[in-house]
């Protein structure tokens, strides 16, 4: 079999190699160079690498997977028919449901949705099962608790209006039609 | 550039100094080397016999992170288990992903689509990128070397990025699935992603020319970790590693799969063996890499990403939401997973360190029966003991290093 | 695609791949059953003759299989041999269920197999004509044993090793059968399918040198 090789080369014994200082000098000028770019970056007020976190925000590409939050309407009630399904699909088994039934035109609604969000892995594949659109990933990154209890997400806390996940909502549609 | 006198470190001493080491000789000491040791980027437990700076004796110990894998994948459907192959080799999880889905689906006997092969390829090769940059990156610094490691890490940061924008997350992809991938890539990704891949080269040039030429580096890299190409085949040893001591063998190009036979790029091989070479054919690798996603750039076709295959792959949410059929077809495949008929297949995939392979028994039910992972670390680190034995107390971490054993991916 | 009929399915006498050819060729008798599936290609050998039969896969220029690249355990625990049979069975049972679903009794279980519960697998693949070859043999549950092919390749050294951690198999004339993920203390082999996943395994006390004094009771 051939295959196409390229033989890797150890860098030929120059003047450098043989003066241990003429290769250090390279390396330092390598470090001045982006020493003196950086500092030129930051005199024109742009920074190159560091985001100061809690004052500036990374921007995240629209695919971002942030934690799974159901879908609320305008009516203030949440889309999820208690399905199960999500429940089903999620390898860690973070989710518990217990559907109850109303007189409403959707009958059927989660009367506990809890989400355990020590053990959830932000993998996506409850809003990938998700028949209804109603447990959408968001852009919600930040869910650190001050107490393991604090990290048992209810019903209530997961809701959020649909027209606050329109950019997560829009990206999914893409793939809606395949 | 071999120095003999480091690969055999027994000069013999004469005169009244044998003499007086005769009279100083004391029993080997028992060095206890890890399991977390700062100058190691991995959970693993050396055990050192030392005459002096020599090792005269070393037992290697792993199983640190061992988080039963494949106990877990037993128990869950098809689908389910595709997270899990994140954690495997942690800083190039897209690789395990398309090695776990693509043994599956020779499982099904599935062919995926030319466009989400060329998608797939183009992670991959970002994954193999961003391990390199990880492994060089995390090696120099255990050598004291700490500018590289920052340059490497911002352009690995560049290129998570890219990940980033295909997949919805840096380390924790979930991007392939079976049959198909999560979501076809960005429409102006091209663009997103070349500037990016040139300031990353650019940031790998810096590192590589801090490290190459430095007399330092060089000294601790060159002739230690020594281990013949004979040796190296027969302990197992797959990945960089083996192309450094001058075996060309590499998945990719001796089992082509998904688009790599079309593709233009070269194997890298050293001819020394020793860290220095497998650092080298890194660099190389990282290189051939890039051009290999500038190529799919070029070449990547229209279409659908994923196969039109009822069996695995779940249907779009346009008709799940308006057709009784797709919904139940969805119901169907979340609750009982698909169903492959039974059998075994061994698919590897040429992963950051080597062979990877899944090896997956199937009985007809919705989850495997057994899936077992051929994880290159962990045959990469079975020879650890020979190499470093022999050698100074100093060679470990550059060759351990070298070896780049992740903990995910070897305890598994 | 036309439906598959069964006869279609396993055919009498299957095409021979040219590599199991010359495999078979060079092991003859050895061999006990050959399958060629899905581009793998896969031998079965008893187990007393796996050393041997693993020298002339290694030795033989035609084969030249230098590199072993895993070796792994399969429990068939409670299975008949082939996974068809319990799918002809579970469908049977589904049907009963279709029909008549308070007659739950009378489902059957797929009946056990003759053969042995473990296989022991190994994958195997030349650098220098890249061919894969897979070897199982079968080991019986009351006597777990199979000679050791370190010798052969020393790769098998850890892998061996992790298969006895796992499932319990024991590899005769292995240098070093330690345990190698879990602690020395440890009871069971987990990959086992009678080891529950949920099953607690309390942590054993270390009784190795350097153990603490044990201590007192309050």
């Amino acid at each position: 079999m051939a295959v196409q090789v390229v033989k890797v080369r150890r860098p030929a014994a120059t003047f450098s190699s043989a003066n241990p200082w003429i290769a250090i000098l390279k390396g330092l000028w390598v470090s001045i160079r982006h020493f003196f770019g950086n500092l030129g970056l930051f005199l024109r007020g742009r920074q190159d690498f560091a985001i100061h976190f809690p004052e500036q925000r990374l921007v995240q590409p629209p695919a971002l997977r942030g934690m799974p939050v159901l879908a609320q309407m305008a009516d203030g009630k949440e889309r999820c028919v208690a399905c199960g399904l999500c429940e089903w699909a999620c390898p860690t088994s973070c989710i518990t449901i217990y559907p109850a039934e109303t007189a409403d035109e959707v009958e059927r609604y989660p009367e506990i949705f809890d989400i355990d969000m020590s053990r959830c892995m932000f993998c996506g594949l409850c809003e990938e099962a998700c028949p209804e659109e109603a447990i959408i990933m968001s852009r919600q990154i930040e869910i650190a608790s001050y107490s393991r209890r604090g990290s048992l997400w209810h019903k209530a806390d997961l809701l959020v209006p649909v027209d606050q996940l329109k950019t997560r909502t829009d990206y999914i549609r893409r793939n809606y039609e395949r | 550039m071999l120095d003999p006198e480091r690969k055999n470190p027994a000069v013999p001493i004469e005169g009244n100094q044998a003499a007086a080491l005769e009279e100083l000789h004391t029993p080997p000491m028992r060095l206890q080397f890890g399991p977390s040791h700062p100058a190691t980027h991995g959970t693993v437990k050396i055990t050192l016999d030392l005459e002096g700076e020599q090792v005269v004796w070393s037992d290697v110990e792993v199983g640190y992170l061992h988080r039963g894998f494949e106990k877990e994948c037993e128990t869950g459907y098809y689908y389910q288990n595709i997270p899990y192959t994140d954690r495997l080799n942690y800083s190039s999880p897209i690789l395990n992903n398309t090695g776990y889905c693509m043994a599956v689906e020779k499982l099904f006997g599935i062919a995926t689509p030319e466009r989400c092969n060329y998608i797939r390829v183009i992670g991959c090769e970002l994954s193999r990128m961003a391990d390199h940059m990880l492994c060089i990156g995390a090696s120099a610094m255990e050598l004291a070397a700490f500018t590289p490691m920052l340059y490497l890490i911002e352009g690995r940061e560049l290129i998570l990025d890219m990940i980033d924008s295909l997949c919805g997350a840096r380390v924790t992809t979930n991007f392939v699935r079976i049959g198909g991938i999560s979501a076809d890539m960005p429409h102006n990704f091209p663009e997103f992603a070349r500037p990016r891949l040139d300031r990353a080269l650019k940031l790998f040039e810096d590192a590589d020319k801090l490290l190459t030429e430095n007399p330092v580096f060089r000294q601790r890299m060159e002739g230690t970790g020594y281990l013949s190409r004979e040796d190296l085949i027969a302990w197992g040893v797959t990945g960089p590693l083996l192309r450094a001591g001058g075996e060309p063998y590499d998945v990719r190009k001796v089992h082509p799969y998904l688009v790599y036979g079309e593709l233009d790029f070269d194997v890298p091989v050293g001819e020394h063996s020793d860290n220095f070479d497998r650092y080298l054919v890194r660099l190389e690798e990282f290189r051939q890499s890039r051009r290999i996603i500038l190529q799919c750039l070029e070449r990547m076709p229209d279409g659908p990403v994923d196969a039109d295959d009822p069996r695995v792959r779940w249907p779009g949410k346009g008709r799940v939401f308006n057709r009784m059929e797709e919904l139940i077809d969805q119901f169907k495949l979340v609750t009982e997973g698909g169903m492959p008929p039974a059998g075994e297949v061994y698919h590897a995939v040429e992963a950051a360190n080597g062979e990877l392979g899944f090896y997956i028994v199937s009985d007809g039910t919705g989850k495997p029966w057994k899936c077992r992972c051929r994880a290159p670390s962990f045959s990469n680190m079975s020879p650890l003991s020979k190499m470093i034995t022999g050698g100074q107390l100093a060679d470990v971490v550059p060759t351990f290093g070298m070896i780049n054993m992740i903990g995910g991916e070897c305890d598994r | 695609m036309s439906a598959e009929k069964p006869e279609e399915k396993a055919p009498a006498a299957p095409e021979l791949s040219p590599l199991l050819e010359k495999v078979l060729a060079r092991l003859g008798d050895r061999v006990l059953e050959r399958h060629t599936a899905r581009g793998d290609d896969r031998i079965h050998v008893a187990r007393e003759r796996i050393l041997e039969v693993a020298r002339i896969l290694r030795d033989d220029p035609e084969l030249n299989f230098d590199l072993l690249l895993d070796v792994t355990a399969i429990d068939y625990f409670g299975q008949p041999d082939d996974f068809e049979t319990k799918l002809q069975v579970w469908d049977q049972n589904r049907a009963v269920m279709r029909r008549l679903p308070q007659r739950r009794h009378e489902l059957v279980l797929p009946p056990r197999g003759p053969e042995p519960r473990f296989a022991v697998v190994y994958h195997l693949t030349s650098t220098r004509l890249a061919h894969r070859l897979r070897i199982k043999c079968r080991v019986p549950e009351d006597d777990p044993k199979i000679a050791s092919v370190t010798p052969v390749w020393p790769a098998a050294n850890w892998l061996e090793r992790e298969t006895w951690d796992l499932y319990g198999i024991v590899f005769e004339g292995h240098p070093d059968l330690r345990r190698i993920y879990l602690y020395e203390e440890f009871v069971g082999h987990p990959l086992r399918k009678d080891y529950a996943k949920h099953g607690e395994q309390p942590i054993q006390e270390y009784v190795g040198p350097g153990a603490k004094e044990p201590r007192r009771p309050h």
